[in-house]
């Protein structure tokens, strides 16, 4: 579903790669946490995936779309494939609840008939069908996480993507972002999250991938575990170039 | 890996096809498209109402400014011209010259391309003309017996008034009235043609004329720039305030003409607006002013035509066409500029 192959990226004017020849291969309905210090690399692997920037070098091949491949004027039709949760929610001020959930299924080309339909429903899902009128502004972080996740997935996509979702949130709202992203996951939607959180991390037991340096330093496929203390982090499989393409070339080949 | 990746068919298919699809799959309804932005627009503006005030604001003074330059450059030229056409040359003939020599005299100077019309007098028609000036003045009135009568239109030159076309240019016409046959022999010796006698005043008329002409031009696109520029400036700010959101509606894949469109229809609501607003302003303020002008002898006979007939309406349009031509253009540069960036 996501693949990555040798993926180099390097910004003007730094020393060091943001990206250092990364290999990441998630499969369909994976939930995958990413793992890694402020620099490590996590950010610019989404912004990748989001071709808001393009590699120097390697392969990225989302949803089975190569993105070298994805032009500009594909780029807004690429996006909507996909479901993404910002940090910082990135929700339109001056639009309702309701209104930025339908932002999603507009530009998609709904039909009013069907967004009237749709949006309910996802907010439902979300909890906020009672809160369709408000403003952002004037809901809590939590509830905007949730308008954010609700736009995300109302048009139903097969990835989402959520950059350090509950970054600005507490505790009790951690667990409930995250149970909606789980339950969005058992929906058979393949989930790519960055974090900071060593419990939601360590209490989910999915996928832990680990970032240090623009590196996957560590990749523990199941009941994976938050180490990002050096000493304490152990190298169990660091992917070589190729590798996840060598796995990912059998399904499409198939 | 990666050149064995390129060299990978079966990706590149899968790639394309599936980008095919993906394009053949958005179901775009253009006009329901158009709808929505209509929709958004018109919402964005009661929604960031402070902005889209101070945006109407400021270009519906813009556009005053701009009418009040276009109106004064108009009214300047025409009184400027106006008062050119009032100064004629005259031409003074022997006393008694007849109205059979003064049309053959007319013939002649009528060839010049410069002349615009001629009006002659005999010395009967000035001695009349005289009688006319001076009615009220009984001491002149008095003294005019038959004998002073008849001594006056002897000694009273016969006249010939001339209009020319371009004032600034008189030497052929000197030329003529110097060396022609005709005007050698009738023309008065004692009294010489005016056109030294007001050539003061016509060069400053011409020279005011001329400046309101060029100048008015000149200032009229200077305005415009500067309306340009502070209408697209107060539009940019507006939209500076709000480049987040554009960031954010590309990240969730909208169209670029999507995300522009709310903002256009924006800022062409504020132009309709302001120029609703600045027509409106500008008729009361020529209202108030024209009668002041005019009792100063300036010619507002143009632009008053204009706003007194239906033609009113179409000066309504051209205020509303010039604040949403602005406004649109004004938006739409400045949406580009984060739309770009992204």
């Amino acid at each position: 579903m996501i693949l990555l192959d040798s993926v180099t990226k390097k910004y003007p004017g730094d020393n060091e790669p943001a990206l250092d020849s990364v290999s990441l291969h998630i499969e369909p309905n994976e939930f995958v946490f990413l793992v890694g210090k402020s620099g490590a690399g996590k950010s610019t692997l989404m912004k990748m995936i989001t071709k808001e920037e393009i590699p120097d070098s390697g392969k990225i091949i989302i949803g089975g779309i190569d993105l070298d491949y994805v032009k500009k004027r594909d780029i807004p039709g690429y996006r909507r494939r996909l479901g993404v949760v910002f940090q910082d929610f990135k929700l339109l001020p001056r639009r309702t609840v309701y209104e930025n959930v339908a932002f999603a299924l507009e530009i998609a080309g709904m039909s009013g008939k069907e967004i009237r339909k749709t949006v309910p429903k996802v907010l439902e899902l979300v909890d906020l069908l009672d809160q369709a009128k408000k403003f952002p502004g004037q809901l809590s972080g939590g509830q905007q996480q949730r308008v954010s996740i609700a736009r995300s997935v109302a048009r139903q996509p097969k990835i989402l993507i959520a950059d350090e979702p509950t970054a600005n949130l507490d505790k009790l709202t951690t667990e409930e972002i995250m149970g909606l992203l789980k339950k969005i996951n058992d929906f058979g939607t393949t989930i790519l999250v960055t974090t900071h959180n060593e419990n939601i991390v360590n209490t989910l037991q999915k996928r832990v991938v680990t970032m240090k340096d623009g590196k996957i330093v560590n990749d523990q496929k199941n009941n994976g575990v938050y180490e990002l203390s050096e000493a304490r982090v152990p190298v169990r499989r660091v992917q070589t170039p190729g590798h996840a393409l060598k796995q990912k070339k059998k399904v499409i080949l198939s | 890996m990666t050149k064995d990746l390129d060299k990978s068919e079966k990706i590149k298919h899968v790639s394309k096809s599936s980008l095919k699809t993906m394009r053949r799959t958005y179901k775009r309804n253009i006009a329901r498209e158009k709808a929505r932005i209509v929709k958004y627009g018109t919402r964005g503006f009661s929604r960031n109402i402070w902005l889209s005030t101070a945006a109407t604001v400021v270009m519906a003074f813009t556009l005053i400014i701009l009418f009040a330059t276009v109106v004064a450059s108009v009214i300047l030229t025409n009184t400027a011209e106006l008062m050119k056409d009032k100064i004629d040359i005259t031409i003074y003939l022997k006393p008694g010259t007849s109205a059979e020599a003064l049309a053959e005299l007319t013939e002649t100077i009528k060839k010049d391309p410069n002349i615009k019309s001629v009006v002659t007098s005999t010395s009967e028609e000035e001695y009349a003309k005289f009688l006319e000036d001076n009615a009220g003045s009984e001491d002149i009135i008095n003294v005019l017996d038959e004998e002073m009568t008849a001594l006056m239109i002897d000694k009273m030159q016969a006249t010939m008034r001339i209009k020319v076309y371009n004032i600034d240019n008189l030497d052929s016409i000197k030329k003529l009235v110097a060396t022609e046959k005709n005007f050698v022999q009738n023309i008065d010796e004692e009294k010489a043609p005016t056109y030294d006698v007001n050539q003061v005043e016509i060069a400053t008329i011409t020279s005011w004329a001329r400046i309101a002409r060029t100048g008015g031009i000149a200032l009229g696109v200077v305005f415009l720039v500067v309306s340009i520029l502070i209408i697209f400036s107060t539009i940019r700010m507006a939209i500076f305030s709000r480049r987040e959101e554009i960031y954010m509606m590309k990240l969730v894949g909208a169209d670029k003409s999507f995300i522009r469109g709310p903002f256009l229809i924006e800022a062409e609501i504020c132009g309709l607006i302001s120029g609703l607003i600045a027509a409106t302003i500008s008729y009361a303020g020529f209202e108030f002013v024209a009668p002041k002008l005019s009792r100063y002898g300036v010619d507002i006979s143009t632009i008053s035509n204009v706003l007194h007939s239906n033609r009113l309406v179409l000066v309504y349009l051209v205020f509303i066409a010039v604040g949403v031509i602005i406004g649109r253009i004004s938006a739409r540069m400045a949406v580009s500029k984060y739309l770009n960036k992204a």
